[in-house]
């Protein structure tokens, strides 16, 4: 409460009269009427209440006697000290110093002893000189005594102090509470109606009121019109008024003034509220009105633009190089910055008279854009169009007036035309396979002869041509052979082969044949005999003629065979025997098959064994076949040999020693190295005994293959065969398959250390044991054996 | 008012009076550890910007009033030299 904090001030300040007597008759009711509460409060407290209650209210008469005069407490403090030593706990502390500090501080200068201390006035002339506010005399708070002058200081009650405290603050709230009541007090609440809202008579009464103050302004006005009249103000009022009324902000200055945004944002019926564009504090430019949401709206739609990630530079774009007016918009390189570097250029449009914008201006514009856009020429072409799979109608009549025309008959060339034919009299069969290999068109022998051999349609022209002097070449074939090598390759080779051969022979029998004549004959004859042959393959009447077959060839590479010709029906053989029979038995043999040789053919040993199969005239009955005796020591040899006359072993001759030369050794051989190497040479050799052992004939072994594992088990068949195939594959049986072949070892184990006469656990032995300990013959199954005893069955 | 005991533990001891403001009166200011030495000075004879006025290791600063400091009357201050 701000009357009791001044008159705790006052209280501090306690000293001057006037202070005290000013705030003492004001002080005086409310002190009272702390009193009061005092009194309530210290009802309240236990203990010392009841005295302090008589205290309080001899306080209060002290107090009031204190305030009256400052010497009355002056005079009174030393009553006062007395008597608060009496009551320490009413005195205020501060209040009790600052008496007792006053006279303390009065009275003692240097009484501090060791401690120099000035007096207050000396300090103050000390202060002064130093530049400092003097000390205020009257606020002397010095402690009643020095540390020599003890003085009790005065018992701080707490509750008092407390109370008080409260006190202070109840007083602070009913002030508070008093002023809001003041405040609100003008506002009337519900419960306070209008007497006149329910009242038709206080109703009627206060319209009257109210008309009648109307009245009264009224007539007030008017004289002071009148007033101002008189004293000519009232055109000064007036033009107040008016200044007012056209300061008045309207549509009208709303000319001139941008929007920035396009005209074409704003719809019709539709209000929106402008205001001012934010600007720079020192921008001068002009104001330029913006709608927040149309803005915020733009600057959303720009991003979402901008998300969408169009590409910035269309290089193809052909569109945008023609302006709104149809004329030439400048290509601008990297066009997408310039907004970066230029800065926005927001559409906008400008208010015009009286605040209005009608955007006549801009469709106007967009018309004439339109117009010229229409006249402007496009220079692309029409696209390509599918075509239609069927006519249309104008192709339908089109067509008939189309002329008809006669066709070309189109040239066919054929193959025959191209390649050069010598006979133009032929079929132009060229080795059809219809018509069988080789075949030839029957042509007079008369014909053949005198050219020189004539191109006959067989199935290689080029061959047929081929002279006869090829003949003296040697094994090469002509020139332009890859050409030759044509369908029947190797059987060309093969008729090349037996064409020298047939004419070697012809040689030779031309030279027998002394006859010229016969001599044509003979050629002729084997002209067309060749011919034939060359053709037809086999034709076994000939006589001088070779026949091959595959078979006999082959059968010539393999060598000897005792037995050809045998079973007789080797016929070309005897043919050819009889030939070569009569070759050799003028050549006396040998020669011939030099040059036979020459050419591949040779001549079988065994003709000659034939043939002396035929002549030996002085032979045994035997049919085998002997060598002839007659012929030489060689053929005798033989025979004997055959017969077994002869002994063939060799026979140990004593030799002489020879002298001290290199011995020879009879260990020595020549080892090939390189055979042994040979892996698979070395495989096939057999490295064994090759012959029995002539002493052990009668040896028949006792076989029995016993396989042992690694403990010495022997390995049953299927076990050994499992070990078999690990080694084979090199590696072993998994985790499970090892200990499980483990654990039936052990079981075998276990089975084999079984006793047979006992039980696995060995229970027939345990009783022979305990019967032995026991002595007994018999064994107590149950319990221990203390526990059947007739002592011990009790209960 | 208060009176503030200076002490130098070499024989130097001082009483000196100086204003304080109580919490009641907020009119008058104060003073402060610089006026405070000052007032030393003045009677033990040195200068004043030589003292330092300490409270074990708490050294007084001079701009801070005592009122600030919470210096009461009769309080002991260790008075050094610098």
């Amino acid at each position: 409460m701000g009357s009791s904090k001044k008159h705790r001030g006052e209280k501090e300040a306690a000293g001057t009269t006037a202070a005290a007597g000013t705030g003492g008759a004001t002080e005086q009711p409310p002190r009272h009427r702390e009193h009061k509460k005092h009194k309530h409060r210290s009802g309240g407290s236990g203990g010392s209440g009841g005295e302090r209650r008589k205290r309080s209210r001899e306080r209060g008469g002290e107090r009031g006697s204190g305030r009256r005069g400052a010497e009355a407490e002056a005079r009174s403090s030393t009553h006062g000290r007395e008597r608060s030593q009496a009551e320490p706990s009413e005195r205020r502390v501060k209040r009790e110093k600052r008496d007792d500090g006053y006279e303390a501080a009065a009275s003692s200068k240097t009484s501090s002893g060791d401690a120099s201390s000035l007096s207050i006035e000396e300090t103050n002339k000390l202060r002064a000189k130093l530049g400092l506010k003097p000390l205020e005399v009257n606020a002397i708070k010095k402690e009643a005594g020095t540390k020599e002058e003890p003085v009790t200081a005065d018992v701080i009650n707490p509750m008092a102090l407390r109370q008080r405290e409260e006190l202070r603050e109840k007083l602070a709230a009913a002030k508070e509470k008093r002023l809001l009541n003041q405040k609100l007090g003008k506002i009337k609440t519900l419960g306070e109606d209008d007497p006149w809202l329910d009242d038709t008579a206080a109703w009627i009464e206060r319209s009257r009121q109210l008309q009648k103050e109307k009245d009264l302004a009224e007539k007030r006005a008017k004289l002071l019109e009148e007033m101002d009249q008189e004293f000519g103000v009232s055109t000064l009022v007036e033009e107040e008024f008016g200044q007012r009324r056209q300061d008045l902000y309207s549509a009208r200055d709303l000319q001139g003034l941008t929007v920035e945004h396009a005209i074409d944002s704003f719809r019709e019926g539709e209000t929106m509220i402008l205001t001012l564009k934010d600007k720079g504090v020192l921008q001068e430019e002009e104001d330029v009105l913006v709608n927040v949401n149309l803005v915020d709206k733009e600057r959303a739609e720009k991003n979402v633009e901008l998300r969408k990630k169009k590409p910035d530079y269309l290089p193809y774009a052909e569109d945008e190089s023609v302006d709104d007016l149809a004329q030439q918009k400048p290509r601008s390189i990297l066009s997408k910055y310039d907004e970066e570097l230029e800065g926005e250029r927001p559409h906008s449009f400008r208010l015009e008279q009286g605040g209005t914008a009608d955007g006549l201006r801009e469709r106007e514009l967009e018309e004439i854009r339109a117009k010229l856009r229409l006249q402007a020429q496009s220079l692309s072409t029409v696209g390509p169009r599918l075509a239609s799979e069927y006519l249309t109608p104008e192709e339908m009549t089109k067509r008939r007036v189309k002329k008809i025309r006669k066709k070309e008959k189109e040239v066919v060339v054929r193959a025959d035309d191209l390649l050069p034919l010598g006979d133009q009299t032929q079929d132009g069969d060229f080795g059809s396979r219809l018509r069988g290999r080789g075949r030839r068109r029957v042509s007079e022998v008369e014909e053949e002869k005198e050219p020189v051999p004539q191109p006959l349609p067989s199935d290689d022209t080029r061959v047929e041509n081929m002279d006869i002097s090829d003949e003296e070449e040697g094994g090469a074939p002509p020139p332009g052979s890859p050409q030759v090598l044509e369908e029947d390759e190797a059987e060309l080779e093969l008729q090349k082969q037996l064409e020298k051969g047939r004419r070697l022979r012809q040689l030779q029998q031309l030279q027998q044949l002394r006859d010229s004549g016969e001599k044509v004959v003979e050629i002729v004859k084997k002209l067309e005999s060749r011919q034939r042959g060359w053709e037809e393959d086999e034709d076994p009447e000939r006589k001088g003629a070779i026949v091959f077959n595959a078979t006999s060839e082959f059968c010539r590479t393999l060598g000897e065979i005792p037995t050809y010709g045998l079973a007789g029906n080797r016929e070309e053989q005897e043919e050819l025997m009889d030939f070569e029979r009569d070759e050799e038995r003028s050549a006396n043999g040998g020669s011939e098959s030099d040059g036979e040789e020459n050419i591949g053919w040779s001549t079988v040993n065994l003709d000659e064994e034939k043939q002396q199969q035929d002549f030996s005239a002085s032979s045994t009955t035997i049919l085998d076949e002997e060598p002839i005796v007659n012929r030489g020591l060689a053929a005798a040899l033989l025979l004997c040999q055959n017969k077994g006359l002869l002994e063939t072993t060799v026979q140990k001759v004593a030799r002489v020693k020879a002298p001290n030369k290199s011995l020879p050794s009879a260990v020595y051989c020549i080892e090939d190295k390189m055979a042994i190497d040979d892996k698979y040479s070395r495989r096939e050799e057999y490295r064994g005994f090759t012959q029995d052992f002539k002493e052990k004939d009668g040896y028949k072994p006792d076989v029995k293959i016993e396989y042992v594992d690694e403990t010495g088990r022997k390995l049953t068949p299927k076990e050994a065969f499992r070990q078999l195939s690990h080694r084979f594959h090199g590696k072993g049986s998994g985790k499970m398959k090892t200990e499980r072949r483990m654990k039936k070892l052990d079981e075998e184990a276990l089975l084999k250390k079984m006793s047979s006469s006992d039980t696995p656990l060995g229970t027939v032995a345990l009783l022979q044991e305990k019967q032995k300990a026991q002595k007994t013959p018999y064994i107590v199954l149950s319990g221990s054996g203390k526990s059947m005893n007739a002592n011990t069955i009790t209960k | 008012m208060i009176e503030v005991v200076c002490n130098d533990r070499l024989g130097k001891k001082v009483r000196v009076k100086c204003k304080y403001p109580l919490a009641a009166e907020r009119q008058c200011t104060d003073d402060t550890i610089g006026d405070l030495k000052k007032l030393i000075a003045a009677q033990t004879g040195t200068r004043w910007n030589k003292i330092v006025l300490k409270k074990w290791y708490t050294i007084f600063k001079d701009h801070v009033s005592l009122g600030d400091y919470e210096i009461h009357d009769g309080m002991n201050l260790e008075l050094y030299y610098q």
